[in-house]
């Protein structure tokens, strides 16, 4: 979704348990849902929209 | 709606605002998610940082990573903050950009925006303003910022590509999406992925 909005070198850091311990902790297991940082640029020649 | 989106935009935006106002008024209430500083330790924050802020910085912090884990901000980057909520983000910004920068938090709710603007005044702030918006729709000129942070926000956003057309609007050309979200490694069925209730809760 980054990429088809014009984003390009997107770099997606390491899984973190945001909900570990906390009321929402199963319900997150249940789809496998963890915290994520992402970095993404917008091309430096790109026009405006 | 403007395409077919799970979930209906303002009834989602509704229950967003409900739940948040919760978290500004009484953040040390039981949520499904954590908060404060047990919550910024958890996702990496670096404590020095964390430990400069008041309390009324801290308790409503409700992220689920750390935007700036892949590269710190520099001096004197302007930055927007999209879903500042109390303001957490937007103040660990301003420490990195220092008073040469500058940092704009958006947030659609106005116990948030209340409780930052305090914040932001009680800490003689003056590089960092907040500014009442939605994320599809952020009240910044185009290409103004070096930097976008957020917070969990996009997930919690009925049209996220509208949201990251925003961005990228706000954003100079080579300026940098840093963001923290939540992401699921099994897929969600379609009957749960138009559950308003899921989104929030």
């Amino acid at each position: 979704m980054l990429q088809d909005s014009g984003f390009t070198n997107v770099v997606i850091g390491g899984a973190v348990d945001t909900f570990g311990g906390a009321k929402g902790q199963d319900k997150a297991r249940t789809f496998d849902v963890y915290g994520y940082a992402f970095m993404a640029r917008r091309p430096p020649e790109s026009p405006a929209r | 709606m403007a395409q077919d989106l799970p979930v209906d935009p303002d009834t989602l935006r509704e229950r967003v605002r409900g739940k948040y106002r919760e978290v500004a008024l009484d953040p040390g209430a039981s949520f499904h998610f954590h908060t404060g500083r047990g919550l910024a330790s958890r996702l990496g924050y670096e404590a020095g940082e964390v430990d400069a802020l008041p309390d009324r910085a801290v308790e409503s912090f409700a992220g689920v990573g750390n935007p700036f884990s892949l590269r710190r901000l520099a001096p004197g980057e302007k930055v927007v903050d999209v879903g500042s909520g109390g303001g957490f983000d937007s103040f660990i910004a301003a420490g990195q950009v220092g008073p040469g920068g500058q940092v704009v938090g958006i947030d659609m709710t106005a116990e948030m925006l209340d409780k930052s603007r305090q914040t932001a005044t009680a800490l003689g702030l003056g590089h960092v303003q907040f500014r009442d918006g939605l994320a599809e729709a952020i009240p910044v000129e185009d290409t103004w910022a070096d930097v976008v942070i957020s917070n969990g926000v996009i997930n919690l956003c009925a049209d996220k590509q509208a949201v990251f057309a925003e961005i990228f609007r706000v954003l100079r050309p080579g300026g940098r999406l840093q963001f923290a979200d939540i992401a699921n490694g099994l897929p969600v069925p379609a009957g749960a992925l138009r559950d308003i209730d899921l989104w929030t809760g």
